[in-house]
């Protein structure tokens, strides 16, 4: 493995142990984190994380062009699911949601893209 | 009133009868003991096949490929066959033989896989495999060059080309079979053992209907030795009972061991079950059997209780390889049916001079064709825009759809048939062969009349 | 996760990264099996051609169209009744397939005039059929015969008719994956946009990409996209007709189901058209229902689909239960060809409690090896390409009470006495929607509690032969060993459906939904 992509910082074992929760249901439920190339799932990550972080949040999400709405219905469900499966993320505030949800952002970053042993995740053509 | 023998006038294929070369070469193949072929060609050369043999014969056979990607399309690929003979002979041990089996792909592109042998045989073989008995075998099936059933041909007498060396005379007689089912070969060799003859069987294939036994067997695979091949040149005699399928390889033994020899009739039916025993006879000087005459006399028995009453003057289409198709006509005329189309499926022209062929345009008194290089388009167009009237299919499960489509019974017969369970663990040669036929037809015809509410009243009192 | 080694494939060192074990604690960096490589000679691996790849799986469901191999026969005749993908039109696609019956004096000088008359024969035969896509085979690749130039002729000569080319020779990739993807592109380049729709009757528009319509499954889609009032445009390609899908360019939505054989063509209609695509699963109740809610979602009509949902869950959940209750920890090998690895991985093991102990992919790429052993649980062995003596080994070693894999492999198993189900065709399908979903779990269920297999495995020289009983029934075998509120737990049932479960779906009638917006005139000649 190429030494310069190395796993995101550690984490405190209660933050690493709910961040492996959400991975778990993403990794076993959720097909829009797969998509052939690096730079599709950084749009997809970006994309679907950031709204499903607003969700949790409560706060405003843009839905304005297709690609927004579709990155929307799949943080729709998934905050859903987030919610049902962790009953602790409810009382979590906001900001705990946001770094969160942002440290699972960068390992997710990792594991799919800066780390992931797929050869086709370069390749220029589809 | 005539039988015409004529051929497909499209230039293309709708809906083929047969598939190519490499296929017969592979069903060659999976008769030899210890034997694994390598198809050099795209991996879908194999593995369609394989499919087709699991389609009809419920069961896996092992067949490799060496794998030609576009590298090997666009630089030549004998490089594949040298990496697939080491692979293959690495991880199976007991392999003995690999013919080496050409496509379409690897003759177009010229690759010499008589070189690569050689290649192999100077370096590979002695060098990894010294103390191992490993026979590379060329074989050249283009695909677009005859059919599966020439595949076949040219494969049985490339083995024997191979391995047939004269010894010392082994009082054995030769037997071809030909395209045939496991229940042909038990019915064969029942004949034979009647028969008091000790021969040996070109392929020895009853064991690809195998057994699910308690401890775990997976590979179904046939059984004829190098031995027996090898033993080939010793025989007494030679019998081929198919003109299309081994009988190229009895023409060799023949010519090159000056082995006596007789090619056919296929044993479909009564009377040219007759002819085999006759021809067993003259080949070997044993008599005919008290038992036989039993046999047969129960197979008329069977008969008699059908031919009149209901085979009689049913029109029949028969479809697929040339000595089948044939062999069941003869039988289904002996039976008053009127076969009214046979389609051989591949542009083979010594069809149209085949004695046989020629007897039917000398006799038949109903308007007959024999299509040649037919495609089941030259039935289905009968059928469906001119007026072709038919009470009976006999062919392979390939043609399944027209069956169904104009609501015409049919019987499974001949490869593939995977569309009805376990026919080819029944007969089609001898007199079982000509009472399971007879039989078989007869219920097919019977389940139709009930199923169209057409004279089912009649089976009331029979 | 280590990467396993084959004690039968020690000797091919090219093998060794081709298989994992997920480990505990680990992750996709730690290991993934290398994948969509050349096969290596002589393996005997399972995998087809780049042919088979665009003319059997993806081309042939199209159902209105004349599907021509230019080529020798056999690739036709073997590519030819070989699936399950029916269509609502009598199976057309299914029962009539073209050869150009290439010949030697052909490849010597060459085909284009055959080619032509073939084309011209064909639409002869079939004089109601408009449309025709001509396949390469390796043959007439390899002479470079132009089968562009020659449709395009035609097409001019007839202007009725259409045809599409698609040249993808067997050779031209590892695996028929390679098909996929060149069919892919040459719909998206040829026919994409060159037709526009003649009617667009609801304001939610989508494409259904990926989906083959196996023993029925993309008609049991449409009814759920039926009751949501949206409107498929084209389904790529189960069921599907030719000029729909000339009309993809038109959709709001393209639906991937098979990211594996079409995410390419969804990729090119985002870059061209600038339509989203959205990833989902057509099997399981719940991956199938939050499908439905994102399509909801994304067009504003989550509701509908959480009527379905309601509905289907109430209808059905009693049954899949039912199964799941015997199928506890049943162990499974997910064998089949590219997407069902990771379809199926979790939703299995989630709804009918079976244990996923190996999945393997024939011709799939490192992506869809990702997906498949992020789905399943740990300790699972994961085989990129496996060839015959691999999967025997892997059988012996895992013990599986069942497989899912192809037909032929599946006679492997059935001589170690490992029971199958083809995980391509189907055994009694449909398995998608929630009626198919129990159906899958019914056939599971006949096929591991089978009183075959209990036969199977006496041997009657050696093991006391247990004369007490004349027979088992399925439920003998699986009710066994269940605890008495399990067995007859009144709220529980066996499958209650059909045989044929489609024969309702066609002809049904769906409501009619109000319009957000005028109906869109017919659109206007290209």
């Amino acid at each position: 493995m190429d030494e310069t992509k190395s796993n995101p910082e550690p984490l405190d074992e209660v933050t690493a142990g709910r961040l492996a929760q959400l991975e778990d249901y993403i990794m076993k439920n959720c097909l829009w984190q797969f998509h052939s190339r690096s730079w599709d799932r950084r749009v997809q990550n970006e994309g679907i994380l950031s709204k499903t972080t607003q969700i949790l949040c409560g706060e405003p999400v843009d839905t304005g062009t297709p690609l927004d709405r579709c990155h929307w219905a799949d943080a729709v469900v998934m905050a859903e699911e987030f919610q049902r499966r962790c009953p602790w993320l409810t009382e979590m505030p906001k900001d705990e949601v946001k770094a969160l949800m942002d440290a699972l952002h960068k390992h997710l970053d990792y594991i799919l893209i800066d780390g992931s042993l797929n050869l086709e995740l370069t390749d220029q053509h589809y | 009133m005539e039988c015409q023998v004529k051929p497909r006038e499209r230039a293309g294929i709708i809906n083929p009868i047969f598939t190519c070369q490499p296929c017969g070469a592979q069903f060659a193949s999976i008769g030899i003991k210890d034997c694994i072929g390598i198809v050099h060609g795209g991996q879908g050369c194999v593995m369609f096949v394989r499919l087709l043999f699991s389609q009809h014969f419920k069961e896996s056979f092992e067949l490799a490929s060496s794998s030609v990607h576009e590298d090997g399309a666009i630089f030549g690929a004998v490089g594949r066959v040298e990496q697939a003979v080491d692979v293959l002979l690495m991880r199976y041990p007991h392999v003995k033989v690999v013919p080496i089996i050409s496509t379409c792909l690897t003759e177009v592109i010229g690759d010499d896989i008589e070189g690569v042998v050689r290649k192999l045989n100077a370096e590979l073989l002695p060098e990894k495999y010294p103390d191992r008995e490993v026979h590379l075998i060329p074989i050249h099936t283009p695909s677009f060059v005859g059919s599966m059933v020439s595949g076949y041909d040219i494969t049985v007498l490339d083995f024997v080309k191979y391995f047939a060396e004269k010894t010392e005379p082994n009082g054995k007689l030769n037997v071809f079979t030909g395209w045939v089912n496991p229940g042909d070969v038990t019915a064969l060799k029942h004949l034979l053992a009647q028969m008091d003859i000790d021969a040996t069987v070109f392929f020895e294939i009853e064991t690809f209907d195998s057994p699910l036994m308690p401890e775990g067997n997976h590979v179904s695979h046939g059984e004829t030795t190098i031995e027996d091949l090898q033993g080939s040149a010793n025989a007494m005699g030679t019998i081929a009972l198919n003109r299309y399928e081994g009988a190229k390889a009895a023409e060799f033994l023949q010519s090159e061991f000056e082995i006596p020899t007789i090619i056919g009739p296929t044993p479909i039916g009564i009377r040219n079950t007759d002819t085999f025993l006759k021809n067993l006879k003259a080949l070997t000087g044993k008599p005919i059997p008290e038992s036989l005459v039993r046999e047969r006399g129960i197979a008329i028995d069977a008969l008699t209780d059908l031919v009149h009453m209901f085979l009689a003057d049913k029109r029949v289409a028969i479809y697929g390889n040339p000595d089948l198709v044939i062999g069941l006509a003869q039988f289904c005329i002996d039976l008053e049916m009127k076969p009214k189309v046979l389609l051989l499926g591949d542009d083979n022209s010594r069809y149209k001079d085949d004695p046989r062929v020629k007897e039917l345009q000398e006799n038949v008194d109903w308007d007959m064709e024999v299509i040649t290089n037919a495609d089941f388009w030259e039935l289905e167009d009968r059928i469906k825009n001119k007026g072709l009237e038919l009470d009976l299919m006999l062919g392979h499960s390939k043609g399944r759809f027209i069956s169904i489509d104009y609501d015409i019974p049919m019987l499974r017969v001949g490869f593939p048939t995977y569309d009805r369970a376990g026919m080819y663990r029944h007969p089609v040669v001898g007199y079982a062969g000509a009472i399971w036929l007879a039989e078989q037809m007869a219920n097919t015809l019977f389940t139709d009349m009930e199923h169209k509410k057409v004279r089912e009243w009649s089976l009331n009192v029979w | 996760m280590p990467y396993h080694e084959f004690e039968c494939s020690k000797c091919i060192p090219e093998r060794k990264k081709h298989a994992v074990v997920k480990g505990h604690g680990e992750d996709l960096t730690s290991a993934l099996p290398l994948g969509y490589l050349n096969t290596i000679p002589g393996t005997i691996s399972e995998r087809g051609c780049a042919y088979c790849g665009a003319k059997h799986v993806i081309g042939t469901p199209m159902k209105d169209v004349i599907h021509l191999s230019h080529g020798p026969l056999g690739c036709t005749y073997d590519t030819w009744q070989t699936k399950r993908y029916i269509s609502d039109n009598d199976n057309f696609q299914i029962k009539y397939t073209f050869a150009t019956d290439m010949k030697e004096k052909n490849v010597v000088f060459g085909a284009e005039k055959l080619l032509k008359q073939n084309i011209l024969e064909a639409f002869k035969a079939f004089p109601k059929i408009k449309r025709m896509t001509i396949y390469q085979t390796c043959a007439s690749a390899l002479i470079g015969d132009d089968l562009n130039a020659i449709a395009a002729e035609v097409m001019e000569e007839m202007p009725e008719v259409d045809i599409f080319v698609c040249n993808s020779p067997g050779f031209g990739g590892p695996s028929q994956s390679g098909g996929h993807h060149k069919i892919n592109i040459a719909w998206v380049n040829q026919k994409v946009g060159t037709l526009e729709p003649k009617e667009i009757t609801s304001d939610y528009v989508i494409n259904y990409v990926g989906e083959y319509n196996i023993q029925g499954d993309q008609e049991v889609m449409m009814d759920f996209f039926k009751r949501m009032g949206v409107q498929v445009l084209s389904t790529f390609t189960g069921n599907g007709t030719y000029d729909d899908l000339r009309c993809m360019h038109r959709a709001q939505l393209n639906v991937l189901e098979c990211a594996r054989s079409a995410e390419y063509i969804c990729n090119e209609l985002r870059v061209r058209y600038g339509i989203p695509r959205l990833d989902i699963d057509g099997f399981g109740f719940e991956p199938l229902g939050n499908s439905l809610r994102k399509i909801g979602l994304f067009f504003g009509i989550e509701d509908r689909a959480q009527a379905i949902i309601d509905e289907e869950t109430a209808r059905w959940k009693p049954e899949l239960d039912w199964y799941k209750a015997r199928l506890m920890h049943k162990k499974v090998c997910l064998w089949p060809g590219g997407s069902k690895l990771w379809h199926w991985a979790h939703v299995i093991h989630a709804e009918m409690g079976v244990d996923v102990v190996s999945v393997y992919t024939k011709f799939g790429h490192q992506g869809d090896m990702e997906k498949g052993i992020s789905r399943c649980e740990e300790g699972a062995l994961a085989i990129d390409d496996p060839n015959e003596l691999e999967g025997l080994e892997a059988m012996e070693t895992l013990e599986p009470d069942i497989i899912f894999t192809g037909k032929r492999p599946g006679e492997v198993a059935k001589k170690i006495r490992v029971p199958y189900l083809n995980a391509h065709a189907y055994h009694n399908g449909p398995w998608k929607g929630w009626e198919g979903w129990v159906r899958f779990a019914r056939d599971i269920y006949n096929a591991i509690f089978s009183p075959i297999h209990e036969l199977a495995k006496l041997d009657i020289s050696k093991d006391e032969i247990p004369g007490d009983c004349g027979f088992k029934t399925q439920r003998m075998l699986s009710d066994a060993n269940l605890p008495d509120e399990v067995r007859n737990d009144p709220t529980l049932r066996q499958y209650t459906g059909k045989f044929d479960c489609l024969k309702d779906l066609r002809g049904k009638t769906y409501p009619v939904f109000e319009r957000k917006t005028a109906a869109a005139p017919a659109a206007a000649a290209v």
